[in-house]
């Protein structure tokens, strides 16, 4: 049996998003475990792990984030098909290679059709991590987003999340980790699935880079060659600097850039709204929203109408 | 005698920004020495040093990157009276204190009367924030400074005479953080004046990052420490975790801030597709092909001459 497990902070969010999915992929057994969240996101897990332990008959457990919509009908096949290895510890959609950070997106991405969906300027659309050149899956991975993680029933009773991590980034990094500790593999399969998240993903930088640091003090000796003396580090603080330092100069540049493309366009629409004819025929633009809206108005009240020819 | 002196590697790109400056700046006495470049800027800008170093009647020596355009017709008068305390060694119109690396940027920057002029996407311009002292914020003030941008540096005769680029920090950055840190080890001292400046680049800071860090890393090494330079807070591997954390925020930050103009991109093109289908457009296109009899009115643009003559009001700091 294929369970699935959510700590939820959000009520609306995982009606909207996550329940949705999870009906779309549920099999007739399926059984749903959804705690309300308790911080940091580790013991809310550990919940719904200690609950997944007691079913008979698990076959896996997946922990869908509430923004997460499983956009995959065949995801038990596809969860039993990864799971077959009894070395795999852990699925994901999505994860990477050579990583060495919590920012596992800044190694060599491997992901299906993962997207990102957004509602800001109108909405849409893109996919997820989509500055990265991705790998098509089935692979295996150093590490797994946490959005969308498919547990063996191993992992469900041996392994548990660290809820020392206080600030919560990172732990899928830190789940990941543990589980490649333990001797077990994790592989991302080719699951659909629609991340439902603001375009800024992260709202408070600042706590990002403290948890950052967190997870490198508990993993630096496993995530890189740990310096051996006072020398050494003094070289990576250097070489860390300037990167740093570069970085910054880089995505300040690309700020400008960018804002540069968006003026280059605003410029241009508002060059062809203030022509004369655009102004002229204003007032055909105006009578036209007006007889869309009561149209509108119409149509909710059940009020027959035929299509009409569109103005603008 | 006040001279100026560039290394050209883009004789088009001297001829377009820097060449108007100068002859907006010079006296008649002058001595305008555009060399082509003889290597790294380090090297170039010594080659100058040595040009006019023997000059007995040299008063400063402005050294303008190619793409550097000055903007005030009276520049030589700023440069006197900013050079009257002959412990001045360096002037420029963009510097910082508290600077820890050649990202000075990154420091508590105190003047930036400069533009910048950028061709990308139809071209724009960027004004910094002392660029008009009327709109200054409460920090921006003349005066001591750690370091100056070098896209338009002025040397006193002393610096001329005694100091030297250090050819072995590579061949483009750092350069100006390492004049002026030298400078003021000699006790002399380094300042922003009131000129003003148009840097005509492109809006990419960092184009060749791997030199760049090459560059930070041998200038936080010879320093080490000294006039604040490589120092930072907390133990080696404290620094090493942090700049690791924060480069990753700042590539991060990088991602969202390019889905967010990718997201406004879209939705500007739907706007510019909705208005160009829309009926209202297509009826009144003949409209739009008629000849227009009004005469063209030229778009207002900040150019040199304009700002020239606006710097001629009251707008000091």
């Amino acid at each position: 049996m294929i369970a699935f497990g959510s700590s939820i902070s959000g009520a609306e969010a995982y009606r909207r998003y996550a329940e949705p999915g999870i009906r779309r992929a549920a099999e007739p057994d399926s059984e749903v475990l959804a705690y309300a969240a308790v911080e940091p996101v580790g013991r809310t897990y550990n919940l719904i792990l200690e609950a997944a332990a007691r079913i008979q008959g698990l076959e896996a457990l997946v922990l869908v984030h509430p923004h997460t919509e499983i956009a995959d009908d065949g995801l038990g096949e596809k969860v039993r098909l990864a799971l077959s290895d009894p070395q795999v510890g852990a699925v994901g959609c999505a994860g990477a290679r050579n990583v060495t950070s919590i920012a596992w997106w800044e190694g060599e991405v491997v992901a299906g059709d993962v997207r990102q969906r957004y509602e800001e300027h109108g909405g849409g659309e893109v996919p997820a991590a989509r500055w990265a050149k991705r790998i098509t899956p089935p692979a295996e991975v150093e590490a797994l987003d946490g959005q969308l993680l498919v547990l063996s029933p191993w992992a469900v009773r041996n392994i548990r999340f660290d809820e020392a991590l206080l600030l919560s980034h990172g732990f899928d990094l830190d789940f990941s980790l543990l589980v490649r500790q333990a001797g077990k593999r994790l592989v991302v399969a080719d699951l659909a699935v629609v991340h439902h998240r603001p375009i800024e993903q992260v709202g408070d930088l600042a706590v990002w880079v403290q948890a950052h640091i967190e997870m490198a003090e508990k993993w630096d000796q496993v995530l890189h060659d740990p310096p051996a003396d006072e020398p050494t580090w003094k070289r990576r603080a250097r070489q860390a600097e300037a990167r740093r330092e570069a970085a910054r100069a880089i995505a300040m540049s690309e700020s400008l850039r960018l804002d540069a493309r968006v003026l280059e366009l605003e410029r241009q629409l508002d060059a062809m709204t203030s022509t004369a004819s655009w102004r002229l025929t204003a007032p055909l633009r105006v009578l036209n929203r007006l007889r869309r809206q009561a149209r509108g108005r119409r149509a909710e009240t059940g009020d027959d109408y035929s299509e009409r020819r569109r103005w603008d | 005698m006040i001279a100026f002196g560039t290394s050209i590697t883009k004789p088009e790109i001297y001829a377009q920004c820097a060449e108007p400056g100068i002859s907006r700046a010079v006296e008649p006495g002058s001595d305008v020495f555009a060399m082509p470049s003889v290597g790294s800027i380090f090297r170039s800008y010594n080659a100058l040093l040595e040009h006019f170093a023997p000059r007995p009647d040299l008063e400063a020596l402005v050294l303008v990157h190619q793409d550097a355009e000055i903007v005030d017709s009276d520049f030589c008068g700023i440069v006197r009276r900013a050079l009257e305390d002959p412990d001045v060694g360096v002037v420029g119109c963009v510097g910082a204190v508290g600077v820890r690396s050649i990202a000075w940027w990154e420091a508590s920057v105190t003047c930036a009367s400069f533009i910048n002029r950028y061709d990308e996407h139809g071209g724009g311009e960027l004004p910094s924030f002392s660029w008009a002292w009327s709109d200054a914020p409460a920090y921006a003030r003349m005066g001591d400074v750690e370091t100056i941008d070098g896209f338009v540096m002025v040397l006193s005769p002393w610096v001329v005479r005694n100091i030297r680029f250090d050819e072995h920090l590579g061949s483009f950055h750092g350069y100006d953080l390492d004049l002026c840190l030298q400078v003021r080890q000699a006790g002399r001292r380094v300042k922003t004046a009131d000129f003003r400046a148009i840097h005509h680049r492109q809006l990419d800071m960092v184009p060749d990052p791997e030199q760049w860090i090459d560059a930070h890393v041998k200038l936080a090494d010879k320093w080490d420490g000294q006039m604040g330079i490589g120092t930072g807070a907390g133990s080696w591997r404290d620094r090493a975790l942090r700049a690791e954390a924060d480069t990753d925020a700042a590539l991060l930050l990088a991602h969202m801030n390019t889905l967010e103009s990718d997201a406004r991109v879209d939705e500007l093109d739907r706007g510019l597709t909705e208005t160009r289908t829309s009926i209202s457009w297509r009826l009144t296109a003949p409209l739009r092909q008629l000849p227009v009899r009004a005469p063209k009115r030229r778009r207002p643009e900040l150019t040199p001459r304009r700002l020239s003559e606006g710097l001629k009001s009251p707008d000091t700091p």
